[in-house]
């Protein structure tokens, strides 16, 4: 039987693998074959996610994103060792419900800087040499928050808006080498990330929010799909695309 | 924070000029007193205090000295010798 989506012989980089999304899309990359490089901070949230990896090849390589400049050494010298990467996943992220009178400049700095500097130094850390092999998959994670509007979050809203348009200019930039590049926007899942969202909502605020999604709350699996999709042969001919996974929550 | 520094907090979350909170004023007749105040009290009291909140402790007070009885010690009154 046809599997399109099959990774085999692939390496493949995840960020924030040590929860949520980042996570499960790790895990199901590695029953589609590939070989997994795992990063995140957390060196025993990581290792807990190996154990949940299918085949084997797969490394752990902690790292800290908020040191962007950093990334595209650190990345060079990775691959060394773990040899060239077929794509590349920036799920890491941080969400803070902040509404506009108790926003600080330092929140704004901080969520921006790894949400949207980190992706862009991974993007430019995958274009050296030996670092991206050819005909590449880039995956960023934006958010349907960078695409309609939501009260209490402006810069998280803004740094995913950020993600998606930058996904469109690196689309454009990268394609002479043949790199795609792509976002997938994500309605609300049930993840780590969103279990400290529902710590500072009422139980009305958050069923009123459940509601605006037509198929409920997502799973981080349901993003997963959509980020292998991305990776795989399945976009060969898919490039500065944001795709939206939102169980309907933008329809209406 | 000092107890005045905690009022002139709450003045600028309820969009109050500084110094009109007193305290003992009943959440129930701010205006302001809205969902998105208590979303940014939590904030507040995470950022400045680092006390983690519920809505619910939140929502069980009913006066400004209320909030500030929730951060217990982290709020100093002054004495003047």
């Amino acid at each position: 039987m046809l599997n399109p989506m099959d990774l085999t012989g692939q390496t493949i980089l995840v960020t924030g693998a040590s929860s949520g999304i980042g996570r499960e899309t790790s895990r199901l990359l590695s029953q589609l074959g590939a070989r997994l490089v795992l990063v995140a901070r957390n060196e025993e949230r990581l290792a807990e996610t190996l154990r949940l990896l299918e085949g084997d090849g797969h490394t752990v390589q902690p790292f800290d994103l908020a040191l962007t400049a950093e990334i595209p050494r650190w990345l060079k010298k990775i691959t060394a060792s773990a040899g060239p990467l077929h794509g590349l996943v920036h799920s890491a992220g941080i969400h803070k419900l902040r509404p506009l009178r108790v926003l600080n400049p330092q929140t704004v700095d901080e969520v921006m800087r790894i949400n949207l500097g980190a992706a862009l130094g991974l993007a430019g850390g995958f274009c050296q040499k030996g670092v991206g092999a050819p005909g590449g998959s880039i995956v960023f994670l934006s958010s349907v928050t960078g695409l309609v509007g939501q009260s209490g979050i402006a810069a998280y809203a803004a740094s995913k808006g950020a993600v998606a348009a930058a996904t469109r200019s690196l689309a454009v930039e990268l394609a002479r080498e043949r790199i795609r590049v792509n976002c997938v926007a994500p309605g609300v899942v049930a993840t780590e990330l969103w279990d400290g969202v529902l710590k500072m909502l009422t139980p009305e605020q958050a069923t009123a929010l459940e509601a605006t999604h037509l198929l409920g709350l997502g799973r981080a699996r349901d993003v997963s799909y959509a980020i292998a999709f991305l990776l795989a042969e399945t976009a060969r001919w898919i490039t500065g695309t944001v795709l939206v996974v939102d169980g309907g929550y933008t329809a209406h | 924070m000092k107890k005045n520094e905690f009022l002139s907090a709450l003045d600028e979350l309820l969009e109050l000029e500084d110094g009109t909170l007193k305290g003992s004023e009943s959440l129930d007749s701010l205006e302001s007193w809205d969902s998105l105040a208590i979303i940014s009290f939590i904030a507040l009291a995470d950022e400045r205090c680092g006390v983690s909140l519920k809505p619910r402790q939140i929502s069980d007070c009913s006066t400004i000295e209320d909030l500030a009885g929730l951060l217990g010690d982290r709020i100093t009154v002054e004495v003047l010798a």
